[in-house]
């Protein structure tokens, strides 16, 4: 039966390159072969700390758990990502639950993923091995990584599956999607801690790195990393302890991944748990003219933004982004202009407005058929970004300066945040009716944004954004160059040139924008509704 | 999309298309016709969905557009509601090309699709609100007239439910009270009993049927015969992507014991031979 399995996998992990024709053939080898070359550079990489044996322990302890995390975490975030996670896909299988697991164990060990995994772990035994007499050692530590990872990961998914087959199960997903990113936060801020004595034999990173492994050595993914060095020294008693650490780690996640699985073969999910009922927020505003039209629309947006975890996640990562995260890239004076990035995607909020409902765009379609409405349509979900945007730039910027005692840049910083938000809000309105991609509407995750064959095109309305707010903040960032320096005086015609061009480029974009929508509304809605699959 | 010739894009050369009249004499040639259709055509790649089709609708009437899964109802009236762009041919609704004018042939229908989603997030009452005040009606209509909606359509216990926790029924009732919302003269339904329970369903022919005595008019695509006999006046059959037979209902079941049976002939269907299948029931493997 576990061979049934294996040949299940391999000929879904085989299909697409299968289905694919003799250009495209050649395409998948060239990426293939280029992610390998990526791949070795990478366990490369990992086995030359083998030369620094004393860093080499502590920042692979701290690899292996985030791998270990990484794998537990990314079928919360991407659920669906592989065909053979859903354990109820085989509920109806004269199975027992032992020869299932034995079985899901297998095909989770297939695949390009694991493959990654698998090559990165050899770099990180060659580089715990020291002398190389422990390789088979460090290699059986990594063979249980491997397993660990994979049992873990499977544990977690088939206990969260039941959860996430309902919507409101789904929108907790996107909540924990945004705890890790809060994690992420944390973690870089602790490990790049600003206090440690950066003085101390290779700065704050390589401290903080430290600090944390000696916690982390105490898991299961640590007591891996640590176990080949300590048989190396013949601390045979520690040995021990990690050995037990670790197998007893893999022991409860197999133990977790039975009960969970016998659990979602035999009970019924609770798919049927209805949202919070809404507050009959309906709204005063008439679409007649643009600006009725805008209100009308507006009014909507401002509500679904809140009421929409698919809206209102982003969001919420948008304020830590322009607030907290320019403290963890830029130290001191000039972090005021790291806000920059949180007004691009500020403004990205305005994106793929065509795209956000799927096939619900039809009532659109029906609806804004005319110049007006359809300009007023563009206009409302800029408004809905632009709004909120520009007081989390403010906010940011205020907090910066605050902060670092950066007066004197605010009139530059404003300048170029503003443009870069106005210009972002106008980029990605007109890229909404330009290329319009599904965005997924089983909402299984915050970040599985794009719908089988519509990659390149998500990718491409997803970060021109980035670009084109750049560009339309060019006047802004020359005249911020110049205050700084020629004379400051100049920061002060940032602050008057940047919301200006914005301004310009938003009333050009919202006229494209509408004429597009008018003339390819079918088109469009024909891209958008294959998010309903998905 | 302003002009006729618009149509030729897609997979018809310019100068291949049929020679239709302008949309002006197209209406004078069909008066009393709520909608018209001429050489109405749609391809897929190879695969041609919808062929050449030609119908006229009564105002008034209750039409039914009939076939097998695949004969291009869906199609059809995708292109008719100005959701899907036709490859050639026209569209005429009250007189006015959907292709030309979309703002004013989309004031005059009301439209509900089959499995296409709604704004989920909003409940039915602000989903009517915010659609009346989106096609300009003042507050006040779109208050009074989603209220009654809601109440004849017995929506009433959804109370501010939001629309991705209906089932298949209330969506469908959601959906035909923001088609009527505007008081078209033409509703174009696609599958609207489709996974309806019972008691949404008689709902919806009650007020289907009312909607048709106050002198609107009803196009609907549906796969139960019996149900078509039971409510049109007026029939289509859609095989292959072309029609094949159209008309009063009587004259289309023509001789025939029932609708059904007719439109097994028509289609060339025939019933399931006994015989073969013997294994069935006989191993638990």
């Amino acid at each position: 039966m576990v061979g049934v399995f294996a040949g299940l996998k391999w000929h879904l992990v085989t299909s697409r390159l299968r289905a694919a024709s003799g250009a495209k053939k050649l395409w998948m080898a060239i990426g293939f072969a280029a992610l390998t070359i990526l791949l070795l550079l990478v366990a490369v990489g990992f086995a030359s700390f083998r030369m620094m044996p004393e860093d080499a322990v502590p920042v692979m302890v701290t690899i292996l758990t985030l791998q270990l995390v990484g794998w537990l975490v990314t079928p919360l975030l991407a659920f669906g990502v592989d065909e053979t996670v859903d354990p109820q896909r085989f509920a109806l299988l004269p199975l027992r639950p032992q020869t299932l697991q034995r079985g899901l164990l297998v095909t989770s060990l297939i695949g390009y993923l694991p493959l990654a995994n698998m090559v990165v772990l050899v770099g990180i035994a060659v580089a715990l091995s020291v002398p190389l007499s422990l390789l088979p050692v460090a290699l059986a530590c990594m063979a249980v990584q491997m397993l660990l990872c994979v049992v873990l990961s499977r544990a977690a998914s088939t206990s969260m599956s039941a959860l996430m087959s309902s919507r409101r199960g789904r929108d907790l997903g996107m909540a924990v999607g945004l705890g890790v990113f809060v994690l992420y936060m944390a973690f870089v801020l602790f490990v790049n801690n600003p206090s440690a004595d950066p003085s101390a034999s290779g700065g704050a990173l390589r401290s903080g790195v430290f600090g944390v492994a000696e916690v982390l050595q105490w898991t299961p993914p640590g007591a891996l990393a640590v176990l080949p060095s300590l048989v190396a020294v013949g601390q045979w008693g520690r040995a021990a302890v990690a050995a037990l650490i670790a197998l007893g780690g893999l022991g409860l996640a197999w133990w977790w991944w039975s009960v969970a699985l016998r659990r979602n073969l035999t009970t019924v999910p609770s798919s049927t748990e209805g949202s919070a009922p809404s507050h009959g927020a309906e709204g005063t505003a008439v679409a007649v003219g643009v600006v009725g039209t805008m209100k009308v629309v507006a009014g909507r947006d401002r509500l679904l933004a809140w009421r929409d975890p698919m809206r209102r996640m982003p969001w919420l990562m948008v304020v830590i982004l322009t607030i907290a995260w320019p403290f963890v890239v830029v130290r001191g004076s000039g972090a005021i202009f790291a806000v920059a990035l949180g007004a691009l995607l500020c403004g990205a909020q305005a994106g793929n407005q065509y795209g956000v409902e799927g096939s619900g765009l039809w009532l659109h379609l029906m609806t804004v058929t005319d110049r007006a409405r359809a300009r007023g349509e563009v206009l409302g979900h800029a408004v809905v970004a632009l709004a909120p945007g520009l007081v989390i730039v403010l906010v940011g910027i205020a907090v910066q300066a605050v902060v670092h005692d950066d007066f004197a840049q605010v009139p530059a910083a404003v300048g170029v945040c503003v443009a870069a938000l106005f210009g972002a809000v106008a980029v990605s309105c007109y890229l909404s009716a330009v290329v319009s991609y599904a965005q997924p509407q089983s909402r299984k995750s915050m970040f599985a944004s794009s719908v089988p064959g519509q990659k390149g095109r998500t990718f491409a309305a997803s970060f021109g954004f980035l670009v084109g707010g750049a560009v339309i903040a060019l006047p802004a960032i020359v005249c911020t160059l110049l205050s700084l320096s020629v004379d400051p005086v100049w920061g002060w015609a940032a602050l008057v040139l940047g919301p200006v061009a914005g301004l310009i480029a938003l009333a050009i974009a919202v006229r494209l924008t509408a004429n597009r929508f008018l003339a390819t509304a079918p088109e469009i809605f024909e891209i958008v509704r294959a998010g309903d699959r998905v | 999309m302003g002009t006729p010739s618009a149509f030729a894009g897609g997979q018809s050369a310019p100068g291949a298309l049929p020679a239709y009249p302008g949309a002006h004499e197209l209406a004078a040639a069909t008066p009393g016709q709520a909608l018209v259709l001429r050489g109405l055509t749609k391809a897929f790649g190879r695969r041609v969905a919808v062929d050449r089709i030609d119908l006229d609708v009564p105002v008034g009437s209750f039409f039914g557009l009939v076939g097998p899964n695949g004969a291009g109802k869906t199609t059809t009236l995708s292109m008719v509601t100005g959701l899907l762009r036709p490859d050639a041919g026209r569209v005429l609704v009250a007189g006015i090309d959907v292709w030309s004018d979309p703002a004013a042939a989309k004031a005059r229908m009301g439209v509900l699709p089959d499995g296409l989603r709604l704004f989920e997030r909003l409940s039915g009452p602000e989903l009517l609100s915010y659609l009346g005040r989106l096609r300009g009606m003042p507050l006040e209509v779109v208050r009074q007239r989603s209220a009654e909606l809601i109440r004849v359509l017995d929506l009433d216990d959804a109370g501010n439910k939001l629309v991705a926790d209906y089932s298949t029924g209330m969506r469908k009732k959601i959906t035909l009270a923001a088609a009527l919302l505007h008081s078209p003269s033409l509703l174009l339904l696609d599958e609207p009993l489709e996974a309806v329970d019972p008691v949404s369903a008689r709902i919806i022919r009650t007020v289907l049927t009312q909607y048709t005595r106050a002198g609107g008019t009803v196009v609907f695509s549906s796969h139960v015969m019996a149900l078509v006999e039971g409510l049109c006046s007026h029939v289509a059959v859609l095989a292959g992507g072309r029609i094949i037979a159209a008309g009063e209902l009587a004259q289309v079941r023509g001789g025939a014991a029932s609708l059904d049976d007719a439109f097994m002939h028509l289609v060339g269907a025939s019933d399931m031979q006994e015989g073969g299948l013997s294994w069935l029931g006989s191993s638990p493997a």
